[in-house]
């Protein structure tokens, strides 16, 4: 018990302050040792998002490359199919055959103008089929991935819609698929990675705006002059008028 | 209140009349468990009231009130409403409604019956522990202060005092000994208290009301004391086997101020037991036990056992940051992606380069000639002449061979020697006029729009 001039400090204020302190310390260290990690991550971000440019920029030239050289030989160079869609319900929910209600739901689609990345396989392209009415899809290119993340990416964190504010939260919970900030996450799901699915899955549903310039006719299929089915690569048109 | 192992003493208090035997300043009693019981004000509440029904006395309307009438309805069709009213004639009386609760000397609504239930029964088990609960609640000074008794100068609580008081005889003496235990001002404010009461009790048998003071209980059956305190305004007397809660908590308010005589005292121990021994006057009955032993919820907490395993205060609550956009808040961008401004910054001089280059290009393709015009205007009109003739032939000859024209000794028929720069410069803006033009004919089919020009190159047969 210290005992100030003329003033007895209780036990219990030491006791308190002494745990104060201790605290104080181990907080400052963990904050440091976190400060450490933050900068190294950075080092390694800036050095992902490089290669990956890199990479991006030789695919495009590698395509050219191969069609200028396809047309000298006078033949033609068929691009391999797509292996990434993205889809968007374009109907309302009123009205729906409860199997193919059921299909958009595993699609995650439940809501008109919301979209979703798919991976491109017999099942998928199945469940594409039955709901075709109901949506539009198409392939996605490198532009329309980027800015759909960037600026309508939110994540699913304990089962909450969290925007992607920062790395922090990608490394969370992706984290142990090696997919650490914001360009591996585009990176996996442009080039359908090995962990597309979990990253796909960490994404949320994207709540798109409705297009500005409107849909041409929604009930109608779009090799007709409407709005559903399969558009290939003019999904980035639409993607470009929504996001 | 924790279950301590050691039971505190308490000192009894001694009188004049006291012999000096022991010589010892006091003696000391150890505290009856009883006073370390719980103390629980919600059972003190419900018992208190359900006793303080028992003392009633039933009341009632008559039987009969309001039915001494034979009176009856006069139905319809007399344009008065239908309430029975008196028969016969010859009074006031007679034709006035009658039975009805709303009439005028009739019944009232739901006459009191005398078979109201006005005793309530109270488990045993729950009056003892609202006894045992009020004693405890005597032996702490705030519930005592609370309760209003004049407590400042009464040494100490529980007040134990010899048992030379049980043997006082005059009123005089019994105030003599309420004064040398500081007693005498809580009874003091009693006898102050007195006063009409307010209210029509006062016409009700139940005129004078007045504070309660101390409760004295004594031990001995027949003890003088009874009949020396009884008369003291407020004071009032109990033996230790036959304690009321309607005394120990008046009101049902918890903390009379009590003044226990030494016998009485001890006794406390064998009428209520203790938390181990069962009591041996009250049949089975054990002291209630406390929820909580120790009830010292801040103690608890800042207790070394439970401050050892607690986490530190999480001072600062992390708030979700607005979303601002990537794509347009530089910012926010090189938070998520450091490398974009690298990415950045080397599109823009990638564009800058290609616009510049471009530009060059074009330039190079339409460059008009000023060089030579300029200088071609600074020479002398026989100069020019001379200067026009050479020009010209160049061009006519630059599409044979080069070589020749890099002799500068090509003679013209005049003796005025052109310079050597001078003819250099003319051979260098023939061959860029001569490639100029070259390039704008092969060009001129691929700038413009013709879509199929891989083909038509492959038509023509012509390499790039």
């Amino acid at each position: 018990m210290a005992e100030k001039v003329g003033q007895i400090v209780p036990e219990s204020v030491l006791k308190k302050q002494k745990r104060e302190e201790e605290w104080a310390l181990v907080k400052k260290q963990e904050v440091a040792a976190l400060k450490e990690k933050k900068a190294a991550n950075r080092k390694l971000i800036y050095n992902r998002a490089k290669d990956y440019a890199k990479e991006y920029a030789a695919q495009e030239r590698e395509l050219i490359q191969l069609k200028r050289e396809a047309r000298l030989k006078g033949g033609f160079y068929v691009n391999p199919e797509a292996k990434l869609l993205f889809i968007i319900r374009i109907r309302g929910i009123n009205a729906m055959h409860p199997t193919t209600k059921k299909i958009l739901q595993l699609l995650r689609l439940r809501q008109i103008f919301n979209g979703v990345f798919l991976k491109v396989n017999k099942a998928t392209v199945n469940m594409l089929h039955r709901v075709e009415p109901y949506v539009t899809f198409g392939y996605p290119n490198l532009k329309s991935v980027r800015e759909l993340i960037y600026k309508r990416g939110f994540g699913k964190v304990n089962k909450q819609r969290i925007a992607l504010t920062d790395n922090s939260i990608i490394e969370q919970t992706l984290g142990k698929h090696g997919i650490i900030c914001i360009e591996d996450l585009i990176h996996e799901i442009l080039t359908v990675g090995p962990h597309f699915k979990e990253a796909n899955n960490f994404l949320w549903p994207f709540q798109l705006s409705a297009p500005l310039g409107g849909l041409e006719r929604k009930r109608n299929h779009y090799v007709e002059g409407g709005d559903a089915g399969n558009r290939e690569d003019y999904i980035n048109e639409l993607i470009r008028r929504m996001n | 209140m924790s279950a301590a192992a050691a039971r505190p003493l308490v000192t009894v208090q001694s009188l004049e009349s006291d012999m000096a035997t022991d010589g010892a300043a006091a003696n000391s009693v150890p505290l009856p468990d009883v006073m370390r019981a719980a103390i629980r004000p919600d059972i003190v509440t419900f018992v208190h009231g359900q006793i303080s029904k028992n003392a009633r006395q039933p009341y009632a309307v008559s039987n009969r009130a309001g039915h001494q009438t034979s009176a009856e309805s006069w139905g319809t069709g007399r344009a008065v409403s239908r309430i029975p009213r008196v028969a016969g004639g010859g009074t006031h009386r007679a034709g006035q409604g009658a039975f009805g609760n709303m009439c005028r000397g009739g019944r009232m609504f739901a006459p009191t019956k005398i078979w109201r239930r006005w005793h309530r029964q109270v488990n045993v088990t729950q009056k003892r522990h609202a006894v045992v609960s009020a004693i405890a609640a005597s032996a702490v000074p705030s519930l005592v202060l609370a309760r209003g008794h004049k407590i400042e100068e009464v040494p100490e609580l529980p007040l134990v005092v010899s048992d030379a008081a049980e043997a006082v005889e005059k009123t005089s003496a019994a105030l003599k000994v309420l004064k040398q235990i500081g007693a005498h001002p809580d009874a003091e404010k009693a006898k102050d208290s007195q006063a009409i009461r307010a209210g029509k009790g006062k016409a009700r048998n139940r005129r004078y009301v007045s504070r309660k003071g101390p409760l004295v209980v004594y031990g001995n059956e027949g003890a003088k004391l009874v009949k020396a305190f009884r008369n003291i305004p407020g004071v009032e007397i109990a033996h230790v086997s036959r304690l009321n809660l309607l005394k120990l908590a008046p009101g049902g308010h918890l903390g009379r101020f009590v003044i226990w005589t030494k016998y009485a005292f001890e006794k406390l121990d064998s009428i209520y037991g203790t938390f181990d021994k069962v009591s041996e006057k009250k049949n089975g009955y054990v002291l209630p036990r406390a929820k909580m032993i120790n009830a010292d919820l801040a103690r608890i907490i800042n207790s070394d056992e439970v401050q050892s395993v607690v986490k530190p205060i999480k001072k600062e609550v992390k708030k979700a940051p607005l979303k601002k956009n990537p794509l347009k808040n530089l910012n926010v961008m090189l938070k998520l992606n450091p490398y974009a401004k690298a990415a950045k910054r080397m599109a823009l001089l990638a564009e800058a380069q290609r616009v510049k280059a471009k530009q060059d290009k074009l330039d190079k393709k339409r460059k008009p000639i000023t060089k030579i015009i300029t200088y071609f205007c600074c020479l002398s009109m026989h100069l020019r002449f001379w200067v026009y003739l050479y020009f010209i032939g160049s061009l006519l000859l630059v599409s044979q061979s080069r070589a020749s024209l890099m002799q500068p000794g090509w003679k013209l028929p005049c003796p005025v020697y052109l310079s050597h720069s001078v003819i250099c410069l003319l051979q260098e803006e023939a061959s860029a006029i001569n490639s100029a033009s070259k390039s704008w004919y092969k060009t001129m089919i691929s700038d413009s729009d013709y879509t199929e020009f891989e083909n038509f190159t492959k038509w023509l047969g012509a390499s790039q």
